[in-house]
């Protein structure tokens, strides 16, 4: 009991501890089952394929964290767009600097993060009718930048991505680059004005905060990290692929929960929607390792991540009956 | 007080001072009343009359009911599940199931159709019975357990079907949707009637018994519900199971509809089923009823009959969609401001 009660203590204090303890789990069991999976050969690959998934969970936790029921249910046609625009229009026309594409897939990222802030904090939409409409209407723009046919394309840099520059995993920058960007800002007063509004944003208002505008900033800096995922998207597949975004919402989304941030808002972490797109990621991988049927891998991956949202739920002490 | 369940209150006076009298009548009738999205539909309704040739005909009207029904029967789970507190992302894969089950059980295995029915609902019951329990028992939230219980069904009817479905559903089961269908000799199409019938029941189940005020009472306050002696979890895991059973009837009719089996069938309904509860104006906790998810999945069908019938690409009519529902939406369906919650 005792082990028990020291378990519950760290996750309480730390809410993605479950989800690195799964996480290193699974990524034992993946070595264990498939040693060359951990060769270090293998490593861009491995990043590349789970840079998407990684960057659209970190994508939606800003939205969740800012609370007043706040998600970001647009997260995934956002990175599908993204992708798009870079095989569709950019490649095409000759843009493909790097200086060029990623400011401009970035700004479209934002952009879209703060118009659906804006239809939230000002315009005072419930966040999932807001980003319900966004997914719509970005879907249906990404379907028609697609166009009739798939397009494709690679450029060498994004090639690199999905690969390594030099040494490094190219992925490493996608996955790092969010990270970093959450580090700086925690130096600036806007990370804790966002746990703040959260929290409770009748406190933060009272209390003097500017809680539209920290909104705002929530979904424009989700936003920008959709358009990262994008980036890493579209380096992995090197084509249009419209068809892909329901699947990226809900699977960030289910990242985010695994992670330990609490959809209520105010509580949770970046590192904790890492973890949990590990997990989820590691899953996956696990089952095409083992050669299960492909029939069999989404009634495994559905009981598996029940089985971890309980077992992470019995374990942690604050999430259990207080009601 | 930041409890944002208040705002049903009616006439709260603070903000009846501040308005023209009219005005402050009219937004108290439109909180118990769903005014505007009346409105909305005769607006819509009036335009495509007046826009386009033939849209009064029977035949339009018939298309835009079937396609209400079908909607407004997914909407009435994912209604219910709103006003408990929750939200049932499984829906999808419920209707697929239903859909699936139905054909194949019948077309593959010669079950008759009652008995397919009854497994169908089963499972349906079941699932909607893990969607309950895991997410009040553990306090997870239901919108992860409901994605993963769908990815679970899902991923079993796939393996149960080897990847493709080969059942056909029985000619009768079709006519059930069909738009030339009759009702007892009256020419209206018996899915028509049969949501009418689910309306009536819902609307009167959840404003006129004692189950339908601990519904609200739960998904307002769930510790003031527990208070008052309310099962709260008994009402929560029955609404989940609700919502799943609804889902498995809408996925037996989609059977008939299309008159073969589709795992995929249930997909398009993953967000329509919201939109039609958002469009309707019910809120998330213990604001709204069943009418209005009704007239939420009639907006919604007649603007993607004035959409199909402007010939617009697939994409525009969805980005159109988009804008239109945040229109209507916007409208009525909005939070307080942060000034008037403190």
């Amino acid at each position: 009991m005792t082990a028990l009660a020291s378990v519950r203590a760290l996750l309480a204090r730390r809410p993605y501890a479950f989800a690195a303890l799964l996480t290193l789990t699974l990524l034992l069991i993946d070595i264990a089952v498939q040693p060359a999976f951990a060769a270090p050969s293998n490593w861009p690959a491995v990043l590349a394929s789970f840079a998407p998934l990684a960057c659209a969970a970190m994508a939606s936790t800003p939205a969740i964290l800012s609370g007043g029921g706040g998600i970001d249910i647009s997260i995934g046609p956002v990175l599908t767009l993204v992708n798009i625009v870079i095989v569709a229009d950019l490649l095409p026309n000759g843009l493909t600097s790097p200086l060029l594409v990623v400011p401009i897939c970035l700004a479209v990222g934002a952009a879209i993060g703060a118009i659906n802030g804006f239809m939230v904090a000002v315009l005072r939409f419930q966040p999932v009718v807001a980003t319900l409409c966004a997914n719509i209407v970005v879907g249906g723009l990404a379907t028609q930048v697609q166009g009739g046919s798939v397009p494709t394309g690679s450029t060498g840099w994004t090639k690199d991505l999905a690969g390594s520059f030099g040494p490094v995993p190219g992925a490493l920058l996608t996955i790092g680059a969010p990270l970093l960007i959450w580090v700086l800002l925690a130096r600036t007063p806007f990370i804790k004005a966002l746990y703040a509004v959260g929290g409770d944003d009748a406190t933060a208002y009272s209390a003097g905060m500017n809680v539209p505008v920290v909104r705002i900033a929530a979904y424009a800096l989700g936003g920008l990290y959709a358009g990262i995922a994008g980036i890493a998207l579209m380096s992995l597949i090197s084509e249009g692929a419209a068809s892909m975004a329901t699947q990226y919402t809900l699977l960030a989304i289910a990242s985010v929960a695994l992670g330990g941030t609490a959809l209520s808002g105010g509580r949770g972490s970046l590192v904790g929607s890492l973890l949990g797109a590990g997990s989820i990621y590691l899953i996956n991988n696990l089952l095409n390792e083992v050669n299960v049927s492909t029939l069999w891998s989404t009634a495994i991956y559905g009981a598996l991540l029940l089985f971890a949202v309980v077992v992470g739920a019995v374990l942690t002490n604050t999430r259990r009956r207080t009601a | 007080m930041s409890d944002t369940a208040l705002t049903d209150t009616p006439a709260a006076p603070e903000t009846a001072g501040g308005r023209p009298p009219l005005v402050a009548q009219l937004s108290d009738w439109q909180r118990r009343f769903p005014l505007l999205q009346i409105v909305a539909l005769v607006a819509l309704y009036g335009y495509g009359l007046a826009t386009i040739d033939g849209f009064g005909s029977h035949r339009v009207l018939y298309a835009i009911l079937i396609n209400a029904s079908l909607l407004g029967l997914a909407g009435a789970g994912q209604t219910i599940v709103v006003l408990v507190g929750g939200i049932d992302f499984s829906i999808a894969a419920f209707i697929s199931a239903g859909d699936v089950v139905i054909a194949e059980l019948c077309g593959t295995y010669h079950w008759s159709v009652p008995a397919a029915a009854a497994v169908a609902l089963a499972v349906g019951a079941a699932g909607g019975l893990v969607n309950g329990l895991l997410s009040f028992r553990f306090k997870v939230e239901p919108l992860i357990v409901t994605l993963g219980v769908s990815a679970l069904v899902s991923g079993l009817l796939l393996k149960w079907i080897n990847g493709a479905a080969t059942g056909v559903t029985p000619a009768w089961l079709g006519d059930l949707t069909a738009a030339n269908g009759t009702t007892f000799g009256l020419a209206i199409p018996p899915v028509v009637l049969i949501w009418a019938l689910v309306a009536l029941v819902i609307g009167l189940v959840l404003t006129r018994t004692r189950a339908g005020r601990h519904l609200y009472l739960t998904g307002v306050n769930q510790q003031a519900a527990k208070l008052s002696l309310v099962r709260v979890g008994r009402t929560w895991i029955c609404a989940y199971v609700a919502s799943a059973v609804l889902a498995v009837c809408v996925g037996i009719l989609l059977a008939g509809y299309s008159g073969s089996g589709n795992v995929t069938v249930g997909d398009p309904y993953l967000f329509q089923s919201l939109a039609a509860v958002i469009v309707g104006g019910t809120m998330f906790g213990g604001r709204g009823d069943y009418w209005r998810t009704v007239l939420g999945a009639l907006v919604l069908s007649v603007v993607a009959l004035l959409l199909s019938a402007a010939q617009l690409p697939s994409a525009e009519q969805q980005m159109i969609t988009g804008g239109l529902i945040l229109a209507v939406v916007g409208l009525y369906g909005r939070e307080r401001r942060l000034r008037d919650r403190i």
